[in-house]
């Protein structure tokens, strides 16, 4: 690609984002998506509504959470530097919903025959309790079902594609693979994934056979929970009471009072 | 006659004075102004239009962090261990009262944004008085001073202490993982409850970077 080409492309980018960024007074209307390459070995332009949203996409990388007006959208990836008007799309899907409020990942990824398709799918990013994380993993590959195992034991049977699975584990990092269901005939991985706390982390399977299977991965921060409290003492030394030997101070001037008040009225009668 | 007049006087002056004078010569279950007030995270401004950025999403490994391991105020020079919660959701805190714990899923002491935080048991029936039972008493522009595992040190300036009763104590604030940096230092303070073998406030001290 010549370099004029990519300026021209950015600056259509940039135009298109101009209309659909809006300002933080109407976050409510607006709704947060990410979009993943996951169909191996073919760069594509991704469009919105007849837009260029991302020219030169590559597969296997994931753009940054970018803030939308809610809405229905048409996607549509055409091969990379094709032009629109004259090129049939390689995936489209029309009137997608992206809901106010909603933080959604469109994968353009290949069915299970090996079709490239355009999935929306909605990321739960509602809070995580404290210490815990959120994993959500999607069958994108074109593949049969799988199921996917961490440190050995299948924490997800049985998915197909275009399924997905959540789970909310103690956070912290796991080895993860995925395997044909039902058998332990390794399809990907084993990978280390760190899923930190407070987070959601979205693991995709994709691939195909011809151009090898792989797992993407996509953090999502800022669902983190505060403790439910703070302990910090058993002891009841610190108690804010009058301490024992100012009790008796005080005590033993009462008990003065008293006898010199007694003496007073005996003296008086 | 005269006698017993000034018995009596100095027996009632002994009987309300010496509490009067121990209350009015504690320190204050304040220092600063109110920590909710100092929590406040200022709104950010509008950001400008996002260009689409795109990264591999390939798993990659996440850098570990320097952990923080040792506090130092006035009376109080303790060593940090990261802590999580327990099984109940509270913040879980070393079993050693003279030990306090960081809080780990936490920013560390010295992260470019978002509120550290320290807490300690202030004391235990067995073992005793905690590390943290000075912190009752620490005043506003105290110096604190956080040592972190590889030996670098940061420095931090008291704004804020109050006592505030535990059920209403502003846990999101206080754990709030971006905004401007913070360190925040907690035990348990206030009236001890026998019967829940409790006290019913946490001692809360706010710093900020210090100069």
């Amino acid at each position: 690609m010549s370099r004029t080409r990519s300026t021209t492309l950015a600056a259509v980018a940039a135009g298109g984002l101009v209309l659909l960024a809006a300002p933080p007074a109407q976050a409510a209307d607006t709704a947060t998506v990410s979009v993943l390459h996951a169909v191996p070995g073919v760069p594509v332009d991704v469009y919105a509504n007849g837009e260029e949203l991302i020219p030169d996409f590559q597969p296997g990388t994931l753009t940054d959470e970018m803030s939308l007006p809610a809405g229905d959208y048409d996607l549509a990836i055409y091969p990379a530097g094709s032009d629109p008007a004259s090129t049939t799309p390689a995936a489209k899907a029309d009137d997608v919903t992206v809901p106010a409020g909603a933080n959604a990942t469109v994968v353009a990824h290949l069915t299970e025959t090996g079709t490239p398709v355009l999935t929306p799918f909605v990321n739960d990013v509602s809070a995580v309790p404290a210490g815990q994380a959120r994993v959500t993993v999607r069958h994108t590959a074109a593949a049969p079902a799988v199921d996917v195992r961490a440190g050995g034991t299948v924490v997800a049977p049985g998915l197909t594609n275009p399924e997905e699975a959540t789970l909310t584990v103690p956070a912290g990092t796991i080895s993860a693979d995925v395997v044909l269901a039902g058998t332990s005939t390794v399809a990907i991985g084993p990978a280390d994934l760190t899923l930190g706390e407070g987070t959601v982390t979205a693991v995709y399977a994709w691939g195909s056979a011809d151009a090898d299977y792989q797992l993407a991965v996509q953090t999502l921060s800022g669902m983190d929970s505060a403790p439910s409290a703070v302990p910090g003492g058993s002891g009841g030394l610190t108690g804010d009471g009058l301490p024992l030997p100012l009790v008796a101070l005080s005590g033993a001037g009462l008990v003065a009072a008293a006898l010199a008040g007694r003496r007073l009225l005996g003296t008086r009668a | 006659m005269r006698a017993p007049v000034a018995v009596l006087v100095a027996g009632l002056a002994l009987a309300v004075g010496v509490p009067t004078a121990w209350a009015a010569t504690r320190p204050g279950p304040a220092a600063g102004p109110p920590v909710a007030s100092v929590l406040d995270t200022p709104s950010e401004g509008p950001s400008p239009a996002p260009a689409v950025t795109a990264h591999p999403a390939a798993p990659s490994a996440v850098a570990p962090r320097v952990a923080p391991v040792r506090l130092q105020l006035a009376g109080v020079d303790a060593p940090l261990d990261p802590v999580g919660v327990d099984p109940a959701g509270a913040m879980a805190l070393p079993e050693d009262v003279d030990r306090v714990g960081w809080y780990r899923f936490g920013p560390a002491p010295g992260a470019d944004e978002g509120t550290a935080v320290l807490a300690g048991h202030v004391d235990d029936a067995e073992q005793g008085l905690g590390a943290l039972a000075p912190l009752r008493e620490v005043e506003a522009g105290a110096e604190v001073r956080v040592t972190d595992a590889a030996g670098a040190v940061t420095r931090w300036q008291v704004v804020s202490r109050e006592l505030i009763e535990k059920r209403a104590l502003p846990l999101a604030a206080l754990f709030q993982r971006t905004g401007p940096p913070r360190l925040v230092l907690l035990t348990c303070g206030g009236e001890f409850l026998p019967e829940l073998r409790s006290y019913a406030d946490n001692v809360v001290v706010v710093a900020e970077p210090g100069p």
